[in-house]
């Protein structure tokens, strides 16, 4: 439904003469996150301070029967915090307060908006970290990698977000403000904290975030593995995790990437080999040490060009800033771009790599590759230039054949981007109707009449929607189940 | 890539000579890498004011989706064309020349009556040495003339007090007289340097520029200091008055001997805006060698034979958005305030944020120079440092500023100046 | 009709796996009948038929924690689970295992034990224990400092919902986040939005080596001091579990005031280093540390399991591990009771075992009343996980929970089985 704009003056009232942006060039600035093939304006962007704020927004988006979008940092890669349908962005990035750190309970309130890597740097002189690290952390809100369930390198050892997430305030699509979990984690009654978090902002809109903080390992061991080719490189991370090492992290780069990498950043990555590994080992130094022998012969057994292993905390930060970068690489590689973030079973990475290649064979396209090769979750990155005739046409065949051989050797649709409007659409490979008639019922519990983030997450369009026909809610005067 | 002045051409809402590069607003993935990097993203925490916001604006007009609107030139005033975002940016998106560029779109559309008074003002002092000085000492009868009205009526009296201020710190500076045209080299000879006096350092701080040529002197260079040298032109460059821009640096590179092994630059702003010669100018241009050969003036000392005798005090460094970001000069002050013996240099947080001088952008937007000066000062409070060092006259005059209004007592020095302490007379 | 009834139940299962209920009774409610089914489809025909007749139904694993949850209000069917026991997909290389939900930890360690793997869920008395059961009632143990819970292992769950509709929710891959979170939904739900029938689980190497030690302290002060510093180090353990004097004489260790077990597991040479790294800590804290035998933390989890006593699951903040211990403790001797208490110190999450004569109407006067306001202002909570049935029907067994949390969980039951098919009455506010 169309706003109506005898909501401003009520709004303006709500969030001070600054918090709204109302001119048709600042909202434009709003309709794309970084995904910026789907685009929406929103009919209006807040910028709430306060949990009461967006308390209030929520409630004056359902009576108006407006959706409400979320919106952190605007990093997102799935089309997440855009506003097809119009309606009012709520924008986080002024809520970005720590409110709570308490280490001897190892954990952090902070405010939705906080940037990722914010939150680390204020522990990490007392010997403490925030684990979850997606490449985009220096700009990332938490809130957003909560909605989103971000992964990041460091995610194989020690979990993506929601192994980190012990509590949320979120205002549901109801307007309520529920206080979901926190320091002490364990709470009777459903794990709605794990249903809120990886929603993508279609349940609530967490205001407030409590996260465990981690104790900074004794020891980190960097090192770079060269490879001459994708398949050899592969081979050896699977034979590591084969191996029963659980590295911190475990990265693959190819060479268009090495490539673009050491162009935009310098990093100093081998240049000429076609698969590198960056390899991180954390923990108790001599576990690290025991640990680094076993995966340097691993490696060599898999015909490296180069072992390199980083031996200050500057080339160690290099290493890391060249894969931390690499996304934003892409604008030196190519004009335009589909980004894939399925996953595969780790032992069917060899296979998967054969499989990404035949495909970008096929359709003469280049495919790069920047992934977090241990937990098998692929990133592979279709180039492609619109305006050559026929290319854009063979990147989404060549995408969705990628999907499909993925979701073949038994994998995912997406590892750690999450849904969005991107993806919706490719649900029903992964899922039965009835699985998604689920979800659809889930999200009604949360949000009744449909405003949060509408058309994200979900498959809604009628052709691929046939199991989410939702019925008629059923009305049973509570407790008569009892 | 070179874009000669005179292809006109369309794009978009944009046309004539100097268009923003189509191929560097293709260049943005807008992956929002930059953001917390931008001054006035931190302030504000709006998108239209970061740097993937204003890209964005650029482009949508470029692409004709967007004309060149009051909102949209605002947003792009309120960029302090700091050039953070380019440091932040893994895409190596040009982004300081594409907002020149832009504010040359701007320019050419006209300004309203308002701004068009203040620019006047500006652009009709600043860059004259020979203006600026009496125009400063006048102010008291300005003050009182009808145009302060005239100023008034337009709700202009805000970047008032920050002339004043000037004011008074010119009838601060001892008086220094004019330099020789060369002062040669001390002991063994390493070459020749030219020597950029700038227009608000050689009247606001004439004893860096004496101290520069000295201190080159004792380490081995012939210091060429043409009396004639006019404005180097960086505030027409991030003003977007790139006719005027390009005038200058032809007159700046007309004004130096073709002989020289390097151009010595001792204020930020400066250095920045030359090393762009070559972009606007075409790299064939006499201004392209020159800005080929220019050094900010701690390159060249940082490695300087000098004997050193200890400073005692602890030092904060603070990088001036023109010298990190414009040039990418980083470790070379810290390294040559680091060498001084008894100095002790204490991290400055958030060192690379912008202070908010950022050219004459403290006259144009005072409010948020205030607010980025603010936090400058709390981040100096917080180290304990006596002494705040900084390459650009334009931060060394804000800063001062901020401390002063906050009743700090911090001396706030230019490297050289520090340098110049420990080498002794 | 209760013929009738059987007929049509032992024409999904069979007549040997359909027995009478009079044997299955949870909290002295009898059903009428038990199934044992041998696949999915047959739990998805059983569940149908249930809910167009408008039977109760309570799934069942090796029926070890039927005791968790408020009495049945009504009860017609136990589904027991345990022939759905196999392995459906096991490729080591992965370090991932998708299973029936009825195996044991017991047969699924054997499976994984070949390839030097495990699924660190270690509940009281785990051997006996299904899989789906953990999960559906978020059992956890002393792994669960390094390895996280039955939330963090579950990656990808096939239920039956209320109506028969099998679904599936997760993947079975390590990373995914396509769609909402469903695993987590049924993990702890206690069967009540569906039965769990396969699960895909993440799995771990098993380490190397792993030695454990008793750290005892004369004061549970000096347990703090140690435990704070323990946490605020760079050690690695795997468990850091706080005992009781009570824990301590049922381990047959010498008995101090407080103490903490603590077992660290990873290469020898680590082991060794960290293992002389917490003997320091110990005794800078004014205790000392003592290796233990390798099966002492079998031994440990029997103590919290079986069916005698009052069990409690106390959940608090790390910082509040030993006050709560102590006033368990101080709690239990003012009413002639003997205690056990155990649990997670670096995570609050606490067991205490509470033997001998109270009355049921004391409890919560004496026991429960008083734990629950310690912990209420810290956001704790207190879950009588297993006690006599006189006592709990005089006791709100999960304790309050927050009401707009409440609402949220009342609106999904209410989505997913708004008859009240699956374990009516058992869960939180009498769901
Ligand atoms: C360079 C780069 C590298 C990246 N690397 C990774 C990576 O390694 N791993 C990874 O997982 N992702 C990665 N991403 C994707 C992205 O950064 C993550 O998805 C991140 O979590 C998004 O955070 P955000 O604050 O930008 O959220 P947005 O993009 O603003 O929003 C993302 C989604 O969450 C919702 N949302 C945001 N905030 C809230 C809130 N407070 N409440 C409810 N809903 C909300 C939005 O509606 C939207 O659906 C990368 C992106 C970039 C640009
Ligand atoms: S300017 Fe660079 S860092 Fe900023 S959004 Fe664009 S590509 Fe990313
Ligand atoms: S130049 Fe500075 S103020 Fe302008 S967008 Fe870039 S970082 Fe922001």
């Amino acid at each position: 439904m169309p706003l109506s704009p005898a909501v401003i003056p009520e709004l303006r009232r709500l969030l001070g003469p600054d918090g709204l942006v109302v001119t048709p060039e600042g909202r434009m600035t709003y309709e794309c996150d970084m995904h910026t093939f789907y685009k929406g304006t929103p009919e209006l962007v807040a910028l709430p301070r306060t949990t009461a704020q967006v308390m209030e927004l929520v409630r004056l988006c359902r009576r108006e029967r407006v959706a409400v979008i979320p919106r952190g940092s605007g990093t997102g890669l799935i089309g997440g915090a855009t506003a097809p349908q119009g309606g009012i962005m709520i924008s986080t990035t002024r809520m970005n307060e720590i409110l709570e750190i308490d280490l001897a309970n190892r954990s952090a309130t902070v405010q939705a908006g906080l940037i990722n890597v914010w939150l680390s740097n204020a522990v990490r002189d007392r010997g403490y970290f925030f684990a979850p690290d997606p490449s985009s952390q220096m700009v990332s809100s938490i809130g957003g990698n909560a909605s989103t369930n971000a992964g990041g390198p460091h995610c194989l050892k020690y979990g993506v977000t929601v192994n980190h997430v012990l509590g949320l305030e979120v205002v549901t699509g109801a307007g309520e403000l529920a206080r979901l979990g926190g320091k002490v984690a364990d709470r009777a009654g459903y794990d709605l904290t794990g249903v809120t978090v990886g929603s993508e902002g279609t349940l609530g809109i967490v205001t407030a975030v409590t996260v465990r903080l981690l104790h900074t390992p004794e020891g980190v061991r960097t090192a770079l593995a060269a490879f001459a080719s994708i398949e050899d490189a592969s081979e050896a991370v699977s034979a590591i995790i084969a191996a029963g090492i659980v590295p911190a992290a475990l990265e693959m780069l190819d060479a268009a990437i090495i490539r673009a990498i050491n162009e935009g950043i310098h990093a100093g990555y081998p240049t000429g080999a076609a698969a590198v590994l960056l390899i991180e080992l954390d923990g108790p130094q001599a576990e690290v040490a025991a640990q680094a022998e076993r995966v340097a012969a691993i490696c060599r057994d898999h015909r490296p060009l180069a072992i390199r292993v980083a031996t200050t905390e500057a080339e160690r930060t290099l290493l890391w800033k060249g894969r931390k970068e690499a996304a934003g690489v892409l604008g030196r590689m190519t004009a335009n771009w589909l980004l894939q973030d399925a996953v595969v079973p780790r032992s069917k990475l060899p296979a998967i790599m054969r499989e990404v290649a035949a495909i970008a064979a096929r359709h003469q396209l280049l495919i790069a590759n920047v992934f977090h090769a241990g937990d098998g979750n692929l990133h592979p990155l279709i180039c492609y230039d619109e305006r050559r005739p026929g290319e854009r046409e063979r990147a989404i065949q060549a995408n969705e054949e990628l999907l499909a051989a993925c979701i073949a050797l038994g994998g995912s649709v997406t590892g750690e981007h999450g849904v969005g409007v991107d993806k919706a659409k490719n649900l029903p490979k992964q899922y039965a109707p009835a699985d998604l008639n689920f979800m659809a019922r889930l999200r009604r519990a949360w949000d009744p009449d449909n405003i949060m983030n509408p058309g994200k997450l979900l498959p809604s369009h009628p052709a691929c929607g046939e199991g989410l026909r939702v019925g008629a809610p059923v009305r049973i005067p509570s407790g008569a189940w009892v | 890539m070179t874009r000669p002045a005179t292809v006109a051409a369309r794009l978009g809402a944009f046309s004539g000579p100097d268009l923003p590069d189509p191929d560097g607003l293709r260049s943005c993935v807008h992956c929002g890498i930059c953001l917390p990097q931008c001054p006035t993203y931190q302030i504000l925490g709006e998108e239209m004011d970061s740097p993937r916001g204003r890209l964005y604006l650029v482009r949508a007009a470029a692409e004709g989706r967007l004309d060149i609107t009051p909102t949209f030139t605002r947003h792009l005033d309120l960029c302090l064309g700091c050039r953070a975002c380019e440091t932040a940016c893994p895409s190596g998106v040009p982004f300081g020349r594409l907002l020149e560029a832009t504010r040359g779109q701007i320019e050419r559309r006209g300004r309203g009556p308002a701004r068009r008074a203040l620019e006047t003002l500006i652009f009709g002092l600043f860059p004259h040495p020979r203006r600026l000085g009496p125009a400063l000492r006048l102010l008291a009868l300005y003050q009182r003339s009808g145009l302060q009205s005239l100023v008034r009526a337009r709700g202009l009296l805000r970047p008032f007090p920050r002339l004043r201020a000037m004011e008074q710190l010119l009838a601060a500076v001892p008086r220094v007289g004019r330099l020789p045209a060369l002062v040669p080299a001390v002991g063994a000879r390493r070459g020749r340097v030219g020597l950029l006096t700038g227009c608000v350092q050689r009247l606001l701080y004439p004893q860096v520029n004496a101290e520069t040529a000295r201190l080159l002197s004792r380490a081995g260079w012939d210091v060429v200091i043409p009396a004639g040298q006019g404005c180097c032109g960086a505030l027409h460059l991030h003003g977007g008055r790139l006719d005027e821009f390009r005038r200058l640096a032809g007159a700046l590179a007309q004004a130096f001997p073709e002989a020289l092994d390097h151009l010595v630059v001792n204020a930020a702003g400066c250095g920045s805006a030359i090393r762009e010669y070559g972009h606007w100018l075409g790299e064939a241009a006499p201004a392209a060698a020159l800005a080929r050969k220019t050094r900010d003036v701690t390159e060249l000392l940082v490695n300087a034979d000098l004997p050193l005798r200890p400073v005692e005090a602890v030092a904060t460094y603070h990088d001036a958005c023109h010298l990190v970001h414009g040039q990418g000069i980083r470790s070379a002050p810290r390294a040559l305030l680091a060498r001084i013996p008894g100095l002790r240099l204490v991290e400055l947080p958030e060192s690379d944020l912008c202070c908010g001088s950022a050219g004459v952008y403290n006259l144009l937007e005072p409010q948020m120079a205030d607010r980025l000066l603010e936090r400058k000062v709390d981040n100096i409070a917080a180290t304990g440092a006596t002494l705040l060092v900084a390459g650009n006259p334009g931060c060394l005059l804000q800063i001062a500023k901020g401390c002063r209004a906050r009743g700090l007592v911090v001396e706030v020095l230019h490297p050289v100046e520090v340098l110049a302490r420990a080498v002794g007379p | 009709m209760t013929s009738a009834l059987g007929e049509r139940l032992r024409a999904v299962v069979g007549a040997e796996h359909l027995a009478d209920g009079a044997s299955a009774a949870v909290d002295g409610v009898a059903p009428r009948f038990v199934a044992r089914p041998a696949n999915v489809a047959e739990v998805s025909r059983l569940l149908g038929l249930a809910h167009a007749e408008g039977l109760a139904v309570a799934p069942r694993g090796a029926g070890t924690a039927q005791g968790l949850g408020n009495p049945p209000t009504r009860l017609d069917l136990v589904i027991e689970l345990g022939r759905l026991n196999r392995v459906v997909e096991y490729e080591p290389a992965d370090v991932t295992v998708s299973v029936e939900a009825g195996m044991t930890l017991d047969d699924l360690e054997r499976v994984l034990g070949k390839h030097r793997q495990v699924l660190p869920l270690d509940p009281p008395g785990w051997r006996a224990r299904t899989v789906g059961g953990v999960l559906a009632t978020n059992a956890s143990g002393p792994w669960r400092f390094r390895y996280g819970t039955g939330r963090d292992a579950l990656l990808g769950v096939r239920f039956v919902q209320a109506d028969g509709t099998v679904t599936w929710g997760g993947s079975r891959v390590v990373k995914s986040v396509t769609g909402y979170d469903i695993p987590k939904l049924l993990t702890g739900a206690l069967g009540t939005l569906g039965v769990i029938v396969e699960t895909t689980l993440r799995l771990h190497p098993s380490p190397e080596c792993e030695r454990s030690w008793l750290l005892g302290f004369a004061s549970l002060d000096l347990a703090r001091g140690c435990l704070a510093a323990l946490l605020d180090s760079a050690l690695q353990p795997s468990r850091v579990e706080i005992v009781n004097a009570g824990t301590l004489a049922a381990l047959g260790e010498p008995v101090t005031a407080a103490a903490l077990a603590v077992s660290i597991a990873s290469v020898d040479a680590a082991v060794a280093a960290e293992g002389a790294e917490l003997d320091r800590l110990a005794r800078a804290a004014g205790g000392g540390a003592r290796q233990l035998a390798d099966d002492v933390w079998e031994r440990y989890g029997s103590l919290f399991a079986g069916a005698r006593g009052v069990r409690l699951r106390l959940a608090c903040l790390a910082t509040s591990v030993t006050e709560l211990v102590a006033l368990v403790d101080a709690l239990a001797h003012r009413h002639g009771l003997g205690a056990r208490v155990g649990g997670c110190a670096g995570l609050g999450a606490l067991t205490a075992v509470l033997e001998g004569e109270c009355a049921p109407d004391a409890w919560e006067p004496a026991i429960l009343g008083p734990l629950r306001d310690r912990l209420e202002g810290e956001g704790g909570s207190v879950i009588v996980e297993q006690c006599p049935l006189a006592l709990k029907e005089r006791i709100d067994v999960w304790g309050p929970v927050d009401p707009q949390a409440l609402a949220l969980i009342r609106r999904i039951k209410t989505e997913f089985d708004p008859t009240g098919v699956l374990n009516p009455g058992r869960f939180v506010s009498r769901l």
